[in-house]
């Protein structure tokens, strides 16, 4: 790590733009070049990886049963079978 | 505040979602139900960020799946039927929090602009190694059963439910819902570079609450 031109703490604030794949050419290589040598950085990369996932994946809870109920019925008032 | 540019062309998976539109003119109720589990949670957390209370937000979301169910038959599929929804959404939202007087969301992003993503004391503070990590993160984080990934995603969804409104709905719609950030933009009226600092700072902050949980409770 030493002479690396990003520190972890310059790291972690550009994690986000490197994602997002909106770094420019020497920002990208500054970055990846400390990734490839910093262990603790690439945990913490895989640990925003790790929520980003779950966030996607978990499913929301379903509506409030009243509500939920209210819509259907709404949906069957509503749409009828011609698609109309 | 200038929104960025939205592709003319939006990603889906065509198939599937032409089979979900003509389930839905068809009157499907199970297809509408599936709308309803998975978008209604989501749209009450993003109309929050636009009106006065909670029930205001129930109000807009199921105002949206009206305008969804007489929208349908008409709906032309330039964009996802999903942003189609969420368009919607906005728009309701946006009208009953002009109509309650409320500042317009995401004028500005100094919403906690300034936050570290890390806690800095998790950083040498001086000398040679100032800025590399003194605690760093836990390499083995990743949840080993299917069963402790879902007890960890209801925990951090939970959680997220702290941050502040315009980080929040970033994050919702970006990372919960998987809407691209043209979407996002567009959706929201921001710019890429305000998009992308809200993000930011929420996905820091959702990182660190899952560090917190496995860290602190390797016992369940």
């Amino acid at each position: 790590m030493i002479g690396s031109a990003v520190r972890c703490s310059e790291l972690v604030e550009l994690a986000t733009d490197w994602m997002e794949g909106s770094l420019d050419g020497v920002a990208l290589g500054q970055l990846e070049e400390h990734l490839a040598v910093c262990p603790h950085c690439r945990s913490y990369v895989t640990q925003l990886r790790t929520s980003i996932g779950l966030l996607g994946e978990t499913p929301r809870e379903a509506p409030p049963a009243s509500a939920r109920a209210a819509l259907l019925q709404a949906f069957r008032e509503g749409v009828s079978p011609d698609g109309r | 505040m200038p929104a960025c540019t939205v592709p003319a062309v939006l990603e889906r998976d065509s198939s599937a979602e032409h089979e979900l539109i003509e389930r839905l003119r068809s009157g499907d109720e199970g297809a509408f139900a599936s709308l309803l589990d998975r978008y209604y949670q989501s749209m009450l957390h993003v109309a929050r960020g636009y009106v006065a209370s909670k029930e205001a937000a129930e109000d807009v979301v199921q105002d949206t799946f009206l305008g969804v169910i007489t929208g349908i038959g008409t709906f032309e599929g330039r964009a996802s039927l999903k942003t189609w929804m969420f368009r919607i959404l906005v728009n309701r939202a946006q009208t009953r929090g002009e109509r309650e007087g409320r500042i317009r969301p995401f004028s500005s992003v100094s919403d906690g602009r300034d936050d570290p993503a890390v806690d800095p004391a998790r950083f040498e503070g001086s000398g040679r190694w100032a800025g590399y990590w003194s605690t760093p993160p836990t390499a083995d984080l990743l949840p080993e059963s299917g069963v402790l990934a879902a007890e960890l995603g209801t925990r951090l969804l939970a959680a997220i439910e702290v941050l502040p409104e315009a980080q929040r709905t970033v994050l919702e719609l970006r990372d919960v819902l998987g809407f691209s950030s043209h979407e996002v933009c567009d959706l929201l009226e921001i710019s890429e570079v305000n998009q992308r600092v809200l993000l930011h700072r929420a996905r820091s902050k959702a990182r660190a609450m899952l560090e917190t949980y496995v860290d602190d409770g390797r016992d369940w």
